[in-house]
């Protein structure tokens, strides 16, 4: 699952450089650095806008961009492209650490053993998720059918972060920083959907009522 | 143009040459050419329980390196001859002496002339493995009725699916149906629920296969045994005949198989 962290392309609106995930932003500088290298002299003497898509850039971060893409003589125009998401804007309330944007994975399979899938957003499985394999991501976890591996659900601290499956019966269910795993007993398979939320310092399951 | 098939499992142990060996006897016996191809690169032993041992020449690495021909390196079964042939593995190599594109060549050259080929891979999910998917079309998954068993086929079906081998099958060996009626064995329904494929068939548990294996005859020819019967049944299968799952003694088997074979079980 390996996305492109940097990419320089022409649009519409001139030169633009993408970055896909902005807390990455060592990676991303060295992955721009080497687009530019790759580039030679190409896009000598042009300007380029800054579009980030996931995630913010903070000035500082904005200065080293622009620091180095001088040295590879272009100009950074610091205003936002006509479309996408501004670079520069601040942060808001709703992306404070742990918090999770509408990004939705929907996984049209089963998720066998020694599968592992990380994701930054929620996840939604249409299949089963076996013992052995694993979900973690930073949203919550939907289940269309039995989860009976490991899902980790608000894996950055989102202490709200639910787990849902048709059939809740998991080896080891983590949200946040907490982990709760099956009793070693037996205990009678689930009857209907259950969900799994944090209440007090616990993960608790209880039966999904709509 | 004949069918390329291979026999895996991830875990050793649960009957992945000795299904090999049965099917190949089986598909045979039923008037196919069937080539068995042991990619167990230095842990051989198809040649051992097909009984072909003394035979080895040339194996595997003599034909991929080119130092005999195909058609030297086959080994006629004692019963089949012409239409049973085994290419045996080296035993004195390591896994990496053999590439999954020379697999591929093999295999290909193989199916040209043989309506069968199968391929008996090693356990694990290494090299071996990759090997050993390397050239086929399908894939028949073996398992028995244990926990750890039933995990590591799981692993093997994802790394299938990763491999381009879509819809592998299953079959379930060594099922003792009086365990499972206690509820001390995990049934049909319960490996069912979790891996989700066909089910080629299913084979009890006979100590028959023990002395088979180590006379080198395969008990799929034992006209007496159930395992026998079992093997014959996928051979059948495999040639596309609807042959329904056996009765293994019990009543309550027998309404799981129903419930199996009607789609419930679902």
């Amino acid at each position: 699952m390996h996305t492109q962290l940097c990419a320089i392309k022409g649009s519409r609106d001139g030169l633009v450089v993408t970055i896909s995930d902005a807390s990455q932003f060592a990676a991303v500088l060295d992955a721009l650095e080497q687009q530019l290298i790759a580039s030679e002299s190409f896009f000598q003497g042009s300007t380029a806008k800054l579009m980030v898509r996931q995630g913010s850039l903070s000035a500082e971060q904005l200065d080293a961009i622009e620091r180095l893409i001088n040295r590879y003589g272009m100009h950074l125009d610091r205003r936002p492209p006509n479309w996408g998401l501004a670079p520069n804007r601040e942060p808001q309330d709703s992306e404070e650490k742990g918090a999770v944007e509408d990004n939705t994975l929907l996984v049209k399979r089963t998720i066998r053993s020694g599968q592992r899938l990380h994701y930054d957003g929620n996840v939604v499985v249409m299949g089963d998720v076996n013992p052995g394999a694993e979900i973690v991501c930073t949203g919550d976890i939907l289940v269309l059918g039995s989860l009976r591996g490991v899902a980790h659900a608000g894996a950055e601290g989102k202490i709200d972060a639910i787990v849902f499956a048709f059939r809740l019966e998991p080896t080891q269910l983590r949200i946040a920083h907490l982990i709760s795993r099956a009793p070693d007993e037996k205990l009678p398979q689930p009857q209907g959907p259950e969900i799994a939320r944090v209440v007090g310092d616990r993960i608790q399951l209880s039966v999904y009522n709509h | 143009m004949g069918k390329v098939i291979v026999i895996t499992s991830g875990k050793g142990g649960v009957g992945k040459t000795t299904t090999t060996a049965n099917l190949g006897t089986g598909l045979a016996a039923l008037g196919q050419k069937v080539c068995l191809v042991d990619t167990d690169i230095g842990l051989r032993n198809l040649d051992v329980v097909m009984g072909l041992e003394n035979r080895i020449v040339y194996d595997l690495l003599h034909v991929v390196e080119g130092q005999c021909r195909l058609r030297q390196a086959l080994i006629k079964d004692k019963q089949f001859g012409d239409r049973l042939v085994l290419l045996p593995a080296p035993q004195t190599r390591e896994k990496d002496a053999v590439t999954p594109e020379q697999m591929k060549a093999l295999t290909e050259e193989l199916r040209e002339e043989y309506d069968f080929v199968l391929l008996d891979s090693p356990a694990g999910i290494e090299h071996g493995f990759k090997n050993a998917v390397a050239g086929a079309d399908t894939a028949i998954v073996v398992t028995t009725p244990e926990i750890a068993a039933v995990r590591d086929a799981d692993r093997i079906i994802g790394l299938l699916e990763a491999a381009e081998l879509y819809d592998p099958q299953l079959i379930i060996n060594r099922v003792r149906p009086n365990m499972v009626r206690r509820g001390d064995m995990m049934s049909i329904s319960d490996i069912d629920d979790i891996l989700a494929i066909d089910i080629l068939g299913v084979v009890p548990d006979d100590q028959d296969i023990i002395v088979s294996t180590n006379k080198g005859e395969p008990i799929v020819t034992d006209p007496k045994s159930k395992a026998g019967q079992a093997y014959r049944n996928i051979a059948r299968r495999l040639l596309g005949e609807e042959v329904p799952l056996m009765n293994l003694q019990e009543r309550k088997m027998m309404h799981w198989f129903k419930r199996l074979l009607s789609g419930e079980a679902q």
